[in-house]
């Protein structure tokens, strides 16, 4: 009796805890988007207004709209793009016999903890080199590279789990291996293929570093680098502009989050467990 | 090439491609380059290891360093911690646990620059939460991001509160592994609940906290989007991660010393790994 109290009670106040300490900061920036002032506390005075959404929205020196347009684009690019290019190399890990596979697969995942800022200062002088500073392909190419490693190590999980006879019959009937993969193995796959999709470009979504150092306007800049670089008048902050950006800048991915919750979940830890 | 080689190579040929065009040649860019003196309006020149004699007598480079051990050090530690606990809660079955899943999800899905926006504004001086809160309890105001000590705490509460979620997730696929009927036979045999956890579960997720603690030192050690909004690593480059402070010269242009910073950053990372993978190893000898 006494064990299943102690039980109940540190059930609830870890709860408590997880939805203060996640949500609140949370809700707080959906609030002051919704604020004529986010000094409100401090005067006691709680004006609501929409004068920020409309604003972030409608003018159009604030760019916005232009870098909203320009992270969709290029994550959506980069993710797609690797992940094909990750399902073709864990196809052929999972399923093909050759020398020096562990050797990739460890290489690869070690590349993916290299600091980015080791990398960044050599891509700008690519970049420039092939006058790509400020395009989209200044991003989708290096994000590409950089979500290979997650897209390589989420697939072979989900591939190495489809059983090895169906390539064999396969086979059998005179498929190709490029026809196994994507009449066989992908359909089977489909639900790993859309999450490493969707884990992708959030991935890229959310990436700073490169999108800061390799764009220079609001022809190629992202949404971190747009809320990065908000300036109001005397320095002073435009904080109902900055949140109200922040917010709707959220809405794709915590859409993402929450619909495929398990999926991410799954995607995430496999890799981990395994290990 | 017989077909047996010819197959893979080509099913691997994009991936190698990729990693290899914007990922290892920039990184071994970098490492040439720090070889050289390269600012604007002036002729590339071959000076071979100035830039690292110039940085072991660099007092910000020194305290830049210091920040990136110490911040990786103390976010990590509590993020475990935090992380162990969140784990625990969504590992009980409740009709919560989906929406808590959910929630737990937020902080690390949304972009960092906007994470660390909120923490911003909570963090200001004059009308920040966290100082009208402190206020409303009597203590305060603290000068939380124009203290070097406070900006350090502001920024490690922030990246605790983004990635906790992720090690928390981590954790939580190691929780499932153990099995039900080993902790209630351990339930009945007298084992209260903090036994139970320090005796069954602990060892046997043993694993994977251990990757998971790998895996969020190095990416601790290489914070940048934080400090980047958060503080510009101010006050005085006291809260400057190596990663901020090799930005820096990137920015003015200066490549061969940015490219000299980035090289240290990588070998600490680096370092850490290995040291942190031996120890491993000798542990479960």
């Amino acid at each position: 009796m006494n064990e299943r109290k102690t039980k109940r009670l540190l059930r609830i106040a870890g709860m408590i805890f997880v939805i203060i300490f996640c949500l609140i900061p949370f809700l707080w920036m959906v609030i002051i988007s919704l604020c004529e002032r986010p000094d409100f506390l401090l005067h006691k005075s709680l004006r609501l207004t929409v004068q920020n959404f409309v604003d972030i929205l409608s003018v159009g020196n604030l760019h916005f709209l232009d870098n909203l347009r320009n992270s969709l684009v290029i994550s959506s690019c980069a993710a797609l793009a690797s992940t094909m290019i990750g399902a073709l190399a864990a196809y052929a890990i999972s399923r093909m016999p050759f020398r020096g596979k562990t050797s990739i697969v460890v290489t690869v995942l070690a590349l993916s903890m290299f600091p980015q800022i080791c990398i960044v200062g050599y891509l700008f002088k690519i970049m420039t080199r092939f006058e790509l500073i400020n395009t989209y392909n200044a991003l989708i190419l290096p994000y590409i590279a950089w979500s290979l490693p997650l897209a390589l190590w989420i697939q072979m999980s989900y591939f190495s789990r489809i059983p090895i006879e169906l390539d064999k019959a396969a086979q059998v009937d005179g498929a190709s291996r490029i026809q196994i993969l994507f009449k066989v193995i992908l359909p089977i796959a489909a639900p790993g293929f859309l999450s490493t999709i969707l884990l992708l470009f959030m991935f890229s979504f959310n990436e700073f570093l490169f999108a800061l150092m390799l764009t220079t306007d609001h022809n190629a800049r992202t949404v971190p680098v747009g809320i990065s670089m908000f300036q109001g008048l005397h320095g002073e902050l435009p904080w109902g502009y900055i949140m109200a950006a922040s917010v709707i800048s959220c809405i794709p991915v915590i859409l993402v989050a929450l619909i495929f919750q398990k999926r991410i979940i799954q995607g995430l830890t496999q890799g981990a467990v395994k290990h | 090439m017989n077909r047996k080689i010819k197959e893979p190579v080509s099913f691997l040929l994009p991936l190698i491609f990729f990693i290899a065009a914007f990922l290892l040649f920039p990184v071994l860019g970098t490492f040439w380059n720090s070889l050289w003196q390269d600012v604007p309006f002036m002729a590339r020149r071959f000076v071979a290891f100035d830039n690292y004699v110039g940085l072991m007598k660099d007092g910000q480079f020194w305290q830049a360093s210091f920040f990136t051990i110490a911040f990786a050090c103390i976010s990590v530690s509590l993020e475990m911690a935090f992380g162990m606990i969140t784990a625990l809660i969504l590992n009980e079955k409740s009709r919560l646990r989906g929406a808590l899943r959910g929630i737990a999800l937020i902080p690390w899905a949304i972009p960092s620059v906007i994470g660390a926006r909120i923490w911003q504004l909570i963090f200001r001086y004059d009308y920040g939460v966290a100082n009208i809160t402190l206020k409303a309890i009597g203590i305060g105001p603290v000068n939380w991001l124009g203290t070097s000590a406070g900006a350090f705490a502001a920024l490690v509460l922030a990246d605790v509160w983004r990635t906790t979620p992720f090690v928390a997730i981590i954790l939580l696929a190691g929780l499932q592994t153990v099995p039900d009927d080993v902790l209630k036979q351990a339930q009945i045999d007298g084992a209260n609940i903090f036994q139970r956890f320090h005796r069954i579960t602990l060892p046997m997720i043993k694993p994977i906290i251990m990757v998971a603690i790998l895996f969020r030192t190095i990416d601790a050690m290489r914070v940048f989007d934080l400090i980047y909004v958060i503080t510009g690593g101010g006050p005085g480059g006291t809260t400057a991660s190596l990663s901020v402070y090799g930005y820096k010269f990137f920015l003015t242009g200066d490549f061969g010393y940015g490219s000299a910073v980035s090289v240290i950053l990588f070998i600490i990372a680096l370092t850490t790994a290995i040291i942190y993978m031996e120890i491993g190893k000798l542990r479960s000898q």
